[in-house]
């Protein structure tokens, strides 16, 4: 007890001085401790950016990522960070940015991103629940390098290249995407489905190139390319269409231009189907870090289930209970759940002539009407990794499905 | 095309058929006659296999334009589908006869004769198909499909070929040339072929079902090996099965031997990944794998063989390749009758 109590002081003395670099390491260490690592990291990196090079820091820095490399198991009941105020180092980003030329006068003739295309979300990545695995590989793999960007390259890792989210349907990807930009404070630029049509049918005079340069001009932003395989398609498969064709190529060339995050310009993916995605997509330098986003673990359907009934009349549901009887279930289809139980409950209420709350039934009687909807998804999965992972790229994939006996 | 459509088609080739369907619904509902809307939905439907509606919206959009060659070719296709194959052929030729230069259109009129069982038509429209569009992989690929079902195999494999020399990446033409392989009798080629067409395009629901084939005709092969060497070594110990002879002890280690350098033979030239994929094949089918696990127990009697000389471990094999018999010809009743 009195441990957590010496431990939540010391966090408020953080936030009261948050440049204190010991003390951050100090606080980094308690946490990594109580195997709060996803914390733990974010303190390290924020007294590296403070003081890059403090060799405490650095020490502390080395061991976390052993801690958090290879991660068997997640642990078992990490409470969610808290939403403390880190964040991207704008100072340093708008330095880098400072030296790019400014655009030639021409470069006014392009017509400008709708004010709808570019914002800050709010959520963090607190705001997704559960997920602890997610999370960490994204503290490692893109928003440490990110807030510390020389100590990254002194590691040897660059910050050219997207990270490419992807998994079954319904299951968050799009929802994290927000979460990183929102984490970050940056701009966020968010490239959907209708944008990709509009590309391929003209109907916006915008093309991809108009979009990358839209991207740069509000850099420092998170540019999310959502859908991805629908613009990176298998230049095979489109044999049929020069300008579908003509748009992977120019996303290659647009990529590769990015290089070095110079630009302040970081691209997120997100698709269902990276099997579908041209291989040189995948490339150094392009989409080369891949992260699985599986179906909401207990933590994160209890809180997808709490989110969706928080505006809906209740009477003493058993999240618990629910949780246990919706494993597979995708985000998508917790919500529907819910809609589907408040639905008859609004029924029964309107037969009765009077208000009868939700209750634990309503949603489990739901429950049996909704099937998971990520089963094909997993069947073309367990596909893909049994005759498409001839270079490992789907091994965390096939982890998970051997480990759930779908393999 | 208008945009609408234009939206449709897209989402179509990229495989998001709900949300294609929604679209052109929505935009039906401002504009319900609009003939490559209309075409554009029947197109999603016949790609989502709901062929009543496909042909409900192919009807509306003949009457939208008749003269347009595409409502009577997705007509055609529909009908196909739902093997009412005489109007089916009435609607395809009305394509072809307003389009007839058109590679597309003839492609679906031979498919639609190829169903109809009518091959000598189908291979004729398939020839011009070629001769239209002849560095088309889909051109030859076509003509392979339906001289495959002729039974004529040289051809089939000469044009599976061709279609792959054109595009090397076409996961169908690499997957039915395997099928072909496989009912040639040349399961290793079959194996590989199914390796690479799994590499290209791993979403195919029949890649497994077809690697389960190829290890049943193995099986088969394995049975026959092991009857021979069995039966071979038991005539030739006679009498003496019940004790140690010389002769049974070096005809089994001959069998072993000669056995274990046939299937080093044959797996030389499969790739690594072909492990996990057995696996995953034996896996997904019970009686295989209980076929695969009695083999082994053979195999292993024919070692007890080797090892002590008596020649009577021989009618253990025997016992469990009637049993493994019994159970293929079940299966196979009880399969073909699901079928
Ligand atoms: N861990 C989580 N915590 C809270 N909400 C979640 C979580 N995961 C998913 N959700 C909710 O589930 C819903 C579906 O998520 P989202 O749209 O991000 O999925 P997606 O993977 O992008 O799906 P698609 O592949 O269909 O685009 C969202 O409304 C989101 O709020
Ligand atoms: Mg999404």
């Amino acid at each position: 007890m009195s441990d957590d109590a010496l431990l939540s002081s010391l966090l408020s003395a953080v936030a009261a001085a948050p440049e204190d670099v010991p003390l951050r390491v100090h606080v980094a260490g308690l946490l990594a401790e109580r195997d709060r690592l996803t914390e733990a990291l974010q303190h390290c990196t924020h007294a590296l950016a403070v003081e890059p090079g403090n060799p405490a820091a650095l020490a502390m820095l080395q061991r976390l990522t052993t801690l958090l490399a290879p991660q068997p198991e997640s642990p078992a009941a990490t409470p969610p960070p808290d939403p403390s105020p880190t964040g991207f180092d704008w100072r340093q980003a708008e330095e880098q940015v400072a030296d790019i030329a400014t655009p030639d006068p021409a470069d006014h003739l392009i017509p400008s991103p709708t004010i709808e295309d570019i914002e800050r979300p709010k959520v963090r990545l607190s705001d997704v629940g559960g997920m602890e695995n997610v999370k960490q590989r994204l503290e490692a793999a893109f928003l440490g390098p990110m807030r510390n960007p020389q100590l990254a390259k002194a590691f040897g890792k660059s910050l050219a290249g997207g990270l490419l989210l992807y998994g079954p349907p319904g299951c968050g990807k799009t929802f994290i995407a927000r979460a990183v930009a929102g984490e970050l404070g940056a701009n966020f630029f968010n490239v959907g489905i209708a944008d990709v049509l509009d590309i391929y049918t003209g109907a916006s005079e915008r093309n991809l190139a108009q979009i990358f340069e839209a991207a740069r001009r509000a850099a420092p932003c998170v540019l999310f390319l959502d859908e991805v395989d629908a613009l990176g398609q298998k230049r095979s498969h489109l044999t049929h269409s020069s300008s579908m064709r003509n748009t992977v190529n120019q996303l290659l060339s647009e990529m590769d231009s990015l290089g070095g995050g110079n630009d302040g310009v970081f691209v997120l993916g997100a698709t269902n189907h990276p099997w579908d995605m041209d291989s040189a997509l995948r490339r150094p330098g392009r989409f080369d870090r891949t992260l699985l986003v599986l179906p909401p673990d207990a933590p994160a359907r209890a809180a997808i289930l709490e989110y969706n009934l928080r505006e809906r009349p209740t009477s003493s549901i058993d999240i618990g209970k629910l949780v246990a009887a919706t494993e597979h279930y995708s985000g998508a289809d917790l919500a529907h759940i819910c809609e589907t139980a408040a639905e008859q409950a609004l029924a029964a209420s309107m037969e009765a002539g009077q208000l009868r709350p939700l209750t634990t039934s309503d949603l489990v009687a739901a429950l049996r009407e909704v099937r998971p909807s990520t089963g094909p998804w997993f069947a073309t999965a367990r596909n893909v990794v049994t005759f498409g992972n001839t270079d490992g790229s789907y091994d965390e994939l096939a982890a998970y499905l051997r480990k759930h006996r779908k393999l | 095309m208008n945009t609408a459509a234009e939206r449709v088609a897209h989402l179509r080739l990229l495989g998001r058929l709900d949300d294609a369907e929604e679209q052109a619904r929505s935009a039906l509902a401002a504009e319900p006659t609009h003939p490559d809307v209309l075409c554009e939905l029947s197109a999603v439907l016949l790609a989502k296999k709901r062929f009543d509606e496909a042909l409900a919206a192919a009807d509306a959009a003949t009457g939208a334009a008749p003269e347009h060659e595409r409502p009577h070719r997705l007509r055609g296709l529909a009908l196909s589908a739902m093997g009412r194959h005489p109007e089916a052929v009435e609607a395809g030729y009305l394509a072809v006869s307003i389009e007839p230069e058109h590679p597309t259109v003839a492609t679906a009129y031979a498919e639609i004769l190829q169903r109809a069982g009518r091959l000598g038509d189908a291979l004729n429209v398939a020839r011009l198909v070629v001769t239209m569009a002849p560095h088309t992989a889909d051109s030859h690929f076509l003509i392979a499909d339906i001289t495959s079902d002729m039974g004529d195999m040289v051809t089939a494999r000469a044009a599976y070929t061709e279609a792959l020399r054109l595009d090397p990446q076409h996961a169908l033409a690499q997957h039915d040339l395997a099928v072909l392989d496989l009912r040639a009798r040349r399961p290793g080629r079959a194996l590989q072929g199914l390796m690479q067409a799994g590499a290209l395009a791993p979403g195919q629901s029949t890649l497994l079902p077809n690697v389960a084939a190829v290890l049943w005709r193995l099986s088969w092969r394995l049975r026959i090996c092991i009857w021979i060497a069995t039966i071979v070594i038991m005539t030739a110990s006679g009498r003496s099965a019940g004790q140690h002879t010389t002769v049974a002890q070096l005809l089994a280690i001959a069998a072993l031997v000669v056995g274990g350098v046939l299937m080093w033979h044959s797996s030389r030239d499969l790739p690594p990944q072909t492990r996990p994929v057995l696996m995953a094949a034996l896996r997904s089918d019970v009686p295989l794998a209980i076929t695969y696990g009695a083999l082994a127990l053979c195999v292993l009697a024919l070692v007890a063989t080797a090892v002590t000389g008596f020649a009577l471990f021989g009618a253990f094999i025997i016992l469990v390749l009637v049993a493994l018999a019994l159970l293929a010809v079940v299966v196979g009743l009880f399969r073909r009758g699901r079928r």
